[in-house]
């Protein structure tokens, strides 16, 4: 019996995740991407499409596309929706002027049918910076509150640093994890 | 329930399968289903709606899946523009690829995606690119500058790529170099301002040449055509890179030696034509165009093109090459008919023989349309080699004896060309031609005829039954032939006035009143207008001496040629046309070859090597134009003879040798005025003798007009008397009178005067002073004079004679002296005799009735029983004559000898005599 049930394990845990990072331009999804990938940070000029990497961490495979953020290319983010199992969404911290734009789009987002079942990470970026908000003033800011029927999670991070991303990272293969 | 069910469909279909495999984990399976989408678009389904799943699987390591998926974008951004920006961030990723492989294939790709939008974001890994390690990316870079002008010039000036793409010239790598060559010429060419973008120096010229030798065969083509765009600053310049290219002469890609010979002809053009190097290298070039001419068809082909071109602009080249040019039995037709043009142009005296010993025996071939060139090859050579003329002209007759019916019309149409060139030297053919005529059925043959008929109406008896029996279908003629027949039956009439002006009416109301096409019916009106206004003018325009045509038909023109050299080895130069005559949307700047900076006694040698062109018919409009139709005569008084080099020669015979035959007239006035005094114009001469009036236009063919009419002197001024009749049923108005040129330069002195309107019924007389300052035209026979009537009902023509004697002046005494010297200064061989039968009257009433018609008695002698008078007459246009006059009393037959310096006037003196002396 125990036998059998690591072989679905095993079954479960060679299919790639795929995990979209969503965000405004300027939160540093492609930076976060490259921390998780070669665990260093990479000089990124603004994405103009997408990068598409494979992660593995802890055993587990990650297939995560980081979308580009800017206005022009935001209607495209919903070709990536199919099957996605989980949203990591950034925030930077440090961008008070424009926490207004990325509440309505990360509403916009959760609002499709194809994202129903997909876990929701919230990264509150930039941590490092002076001056910027707390987790909880974003948590406040984006109304999570009102979230409901959604799997997720706040984390303040610093993707320079590379601080808060491993309990990010932890919490989510977790979720994934039960998820089954 | 709505019929709406019927639209959607529960299938999800081919397009969604493949949606599905596309988002597939399996990295097989995406890759086998990208293979379906390429193989879906290769054969035109519309793979466009899967643009994002396929653009998903762009970043991969898998070169393959890579390289379909390039494909696809290249082939599907256009069609999704916005979505084409999602493939931005790995099109830079791709540049930055350790693989160079995988950066070249980016930056190639990139340059494929004419999508404004994204422009913009590739020009920093194209600016990556150009700087690139590896050469195949750097020349990969290289052609997408080209490729990027193309979609926005503006972004590449700005982003200064333009300069980037200069410092590739001098890279280390000469496959670069090409490359970058290749793009500079592009966008040189390309360039909106018409004026290249980039000026190349002798310092990158000197770099080109270097890399020119290391390249691959296309690199040294780029490299080469962007070498004849340049100019170099002077001779020496120009001689050293001919120097450094020759060699390339030698390579076996057929392009390349075209390109070589492409800057060779153009470098030429800059080297004196004294200096030993042009002969060298003239001598160069043979070989490896000859070469060329052994390879597969196309090839043999294309090169043919180009060598009409080359001979063209300098025939030295392959002047020795003839054989080379003769057709093979198994040429493709396209090729034999190529080599024949060749053929032409390289005739001459030296190879003359044995090229028409091969054009008799392709004119015996099977193949209808190189029969039909080859026949026509033969009158081109003709036209070309002269001392070959007689010849080929035999060769023709030879062939047209064959009777094959498209080589006897081709024949024709050849021999047409040739009489053109020859004139008055292989007339005696015409009756071969002449026998050949019902077997024409094409219409530039039956044309061709019909020309030759009518320009040598005058030598063919039957011209006018010939052109006639044409004029039976004249409506199911071609127009060709229509045109010709029209202008040849107005020739003939021209030439023979008096029994063919049925025939004119005919063909000039066929023209102009039966046929719908407007080229025809204009030219008809034209004729007939010029006819009726001034048959003088008519004869002019219609018989005016034809510009020979020299050397050969059908040379490009100068300008054209030039440019087209500039083109060899491209499209244009198979096209023999300019590229901006067949590519859309490129004005480009016109190539053209450089001037000699040398002597411009080389110029002047390019202008005398250019033939002459046969000028169309078209542009003798101009003629027409400039000639004043309108006035009463067209004549201009004290200079007829000027603009006319054939009447010179009637002339010439008629003065008798005056050497002056700039102006009878005037001559004939200045003597009147000296004389006048001593005789005294004033005398009139009441009884001079006036023939009866004899109907010159029947009422029948006047559509109602009748005139009768004829000639007297009164008071020192010839005038013509004429009653004009109205037969019709209606009233005639607007009566005017125009004489044709005449031998005596007959005009009307005063407007026709007729009462008008002419009542039906009614006979009017009248009187038309005539002068003799008209313009001069030799009449057959001299005293012919062709007259237009017009009236408000149409324009008549008739001929008459007019009687010699009302041209006899009252300055007509010659002093006996003068008399004796000028009969014994006229050769004998002026001598004519002529016998005078049943003359009434003795020596004295014919001295009388002589004296009053002008003919003055010098002295009357008496010799043996018979009155010898000797008379002196002096006629208009000055010509003296001088008549002996034997009478044996008793005889009623007086014989007359006559001496004049032109004896041609000998018939109408004749006659005047016998009209006074039995009035």
């Amino acid at each position: 019996m125990g036998g059998l049930f690591s072989y679905f394990r095993n079954l479960l845990g060679s299919r790639e995740m795929r995990i979209l990072i969503l965000g405004l331009d300027g939160a540093g999804k492609t930076t976060i991407l490259y921390r998780l990938q070669v665990g260093e940070v990479v000089t990124t000029i603004p994405t103009i499409g997408f990068n598409v990497e494979q992660v593995t961490y802890k055993n587990l495979k990650f297939q995560v596309w980081d979308l580009g953020g800017q206005t022009s290319i935001r209607p495209y983010w919903r070709c990536y929706y199919a099957n996605t199992d989980a949203i990591i969404y950034v925030v930077d911290s440090a961008d008070k002027d424009r926490i207004g734009i990325s509440k309505d789009e990360l509403y916009y987002m959760l609002k499709e049918e194809e994202l129903q079942g997909a876990i929701l990470v919230v990264l509150a970026n930039k941590q490092d910076m002076e001056g910027c908000m707390t987790v909880a003033e974003v948590h406040q800011a984006l109304g999570l509150d009102a979230l409901k029927n959604r799997t997720f999670q706040i984390f303040k991070t610093s993707a320079v640093k590379g601080d808060g991303l491993d309990p990010a990272m932890d919490w989510l293969s977790n979720a994934l994890q039960n998820r089954k | 329930m709505t019929d709406s069910k019927y639209f959607t469909t529960t299938k999800k279909g081919e397009i969604f399968e493949l949606k599905s495999e596309l988002n597939s984990d399996k990295k097989e399976k995406k890759r086998e289903a990208v293979k379906k989408v390429i193989a879906s678009m290769t054969v035109g389904k519309d793979v466009s709606a899967l643009f994002p799943d396929v653009v998903n699987c762009m970043q991969t390591d898998n070169l393959e899946l890579k390289k379909l998926v390039y494909l696809y974008l290249m082939n599907y951004a256009k069609s999704q523009p916005d979505m084409a920006i999602m493939a931005v961030n790995t099109f830079v990723k791709d540049c930055e690829d350790t693989n160079p492989l995988i950066r070249a294939l980016a930056v190639r790709t990139m340059g494929c995606i004419r999508v404004d939008k994204i422009t913009e974001y590739l020009c920093e890994p194209l600016r990556k690119c150009l700087k690139d390690e590896d050469p195949y990316v750097r020349k990969t870079a290289a052609v997408c500058v080209a490729k990027l002008y193309d979609i926005n010039a503006q972004l590449v000036e700005d982003q200064g790529f333009l300069d980037q793409l200069k410092d590739l010239l001098s890279d280390s790598n000469p496959m670069v170099v090409a490359n970058a060559v290749a793009a500079l010429s592009e966008i040189n060419e390309a360039s909106v301002s018409g004026s290249p973008l980039v000026e190349m120096n002798a310092q990158t010229i000197n770099k080109l040449l270097t890399a020119l030798n290391e390249c691959t065969e296309w690199g040294q083509v780029f490299i080469l055509d962007s070498l004849s765009n340049y100019s170099p600053k002077d001779e020496r310049e120009a001689q050293s890179i001919c120097e450094r290219i020759t060699p390339r002469l030698a390579h076996a890609n057929a392009a390349v030696v075209l390109s070589a010979v492409k800057v060779l002809m153009k470098f030429m053009e800059m080297l004196p034509s004294e200096s030993d190097f042009v002969p060298t290298l003239t001598k160069k070039l043979a070989p490896p165009l000859v070469t060329l001419l052994s390879s597969e068809p196309e090839v043999q082909y294309v090169a043919l093109r180009n060598i009409n071109l080359i001979v063209q602009k300098r025939p030295d080249i392959l002047k020795h090459e003839m054989k080379v040019f003769f057709v093979k039995y198994n040429d493709p037709i396209y090729v034999k008919l190529e080599k024949l043009d060749i053929m032409i142009r390289l005739a001459s005296q030296a190879n003359i023989a044995q090229v028409l010993s091969e054009l008799k025996e392709y004119a015996t071939e099977v193949d209808v349309d190189f029969v039909r060139k080859a026949v026509r090859a033969i009158g081109r050579c003709a036209i070309k080699v002269e001392q070959s003329a007689e010849r080929c002209v035999s060769t023709l007759l030879d062939l047209i004896h064959t009777k094959v019916n498209y080589v006897v019309q081709e024949a024709i149409v050849v021999i047409k060309d040739i009489f053109r060139k020859y004139p008055n030297k292989y007339e005696s053919i015409i009756s071969t031609l002449c026998e050949n005529l019902d077997t024409l059925d094409e219409p530039e043959a039956r044309a061709s005829m019909i020309w030759i008929i009518g320009e040598y109406a005058e030598r063919i008896d039957n011209a006018d039954e010939l052109l006639e029996s044409f004029l039976e279908g004249f409506h199911d003629e071609n127009t060709q032939v229509q045109l010709q027949l029209l202008t040849a039956i107005v020739k003939l009439f021209l030439k023979r006035p008096t029994d063919t002006q049925e025939l004119v009416q005919q063909v000039l109301s066929l023209a102009t009143q039966d046929s719908d096409n407007p080229d025809l019916r204009d030219r008809g009106f034209i004729y007939w207008r010029l006819l009726s206004t001034d048959p003088g003018a008519a004869k002019e325009v219609v018989l005016a001496d034809k510009p020979l045509i020299s050397e050969e038909t059908d040379l490009l023109e100068p300008t054209l040629l030039d440019e087209l050299i500039c083109h060899i080895s491209s499209l244009a130069s198979v096209y023999h046309k300019p590229p901006s005559a067949f590519v859309e949307g490129r004005a480009g700047l016109r190539k053209s070859l450089p001037a000699r900076s040398g002597s411009a006694e080389g110029v002047h040698e390019t202008n005398a090597n250019v033939a002459q062109v046969i000028p169309s018919q078209e542009s003798l409009i101009g003629d027409l134009l400039s000639m004043d139709i309108n006035a009463p005569a067209a004549a201009q008084p004290g200079q007829p003879a000027a603009s006319q080099p054939v009447d010179l020669l009637g002339l010439d015979s008629l003065l008798g040798g005056v050497g002056d035959t700039s102006s009878t007239a005037v001559t004939a006035q200045s003597t009147t005025g000296l004389l006048g005094d001593i005789f005294g114009l004033g005398n009139a001469q009441p009884a001079a003798y006036v023939s009866p009036k004899t109907i010159w236009l029947s009422a029948e063919r006047g559509k109602g007009c009748e005139i009768a009419g004829t000639f007297c002197r009164k008071a020192g001024q010839i005038s013509m008397e004429l009653t004009v009749t109205n037969r019709a049923m209606t009233p005639m108005t607007g009566f005017a009178v125009q004489l044709n040129k005449n031998s005596f330069g007959l005009t009307p002195a005063r407007p026709l005067q007729v009462v008008s309107p002419l009542p039906p019924t009614v006979s009017h007389e009248c009187s038309l002073p005539l002068s003799t300052t008209g313009a001069v035209q030799r009449m057959e026979p001299l005293t012919n004079l062709q007259v237009a009537v017009k009236n408000n009902i149409d324009v008549f023509y008739f001929a008459c004679l007019v009687p010699m004697h009302v041209f006899f002046t009252e300055d007509g005494q010659m002093d006996k002296r003068v008399f004796l010297a000028t009969w014994k200064e006229i050769p004998a061989q002026n001598e004519v005799n002529y016998t005078l039968t049943n003359v009434q009257g003795n020596a004295d009433t014919i001295v009388q009735k002589m004296q009053q018609n002008n003919v003055f008695t010098i002295a009357k002698r008496n010799v043996e029983g018979q009155d010898m008078l000797y008379q002196s007459v002096k006629l208009t246009n000055g010509i003296w004559v001088l008549n002996e006059l034997k009478i044996q009393p008793g005889n009623p037959n007086i014989t007359l000898s006559l001496k004049s310096r032109a004896v041609d006037i000998a018939a109408g003196m004749f006659q005047s005599y016998d009209l006074i002396l039995h009035s």
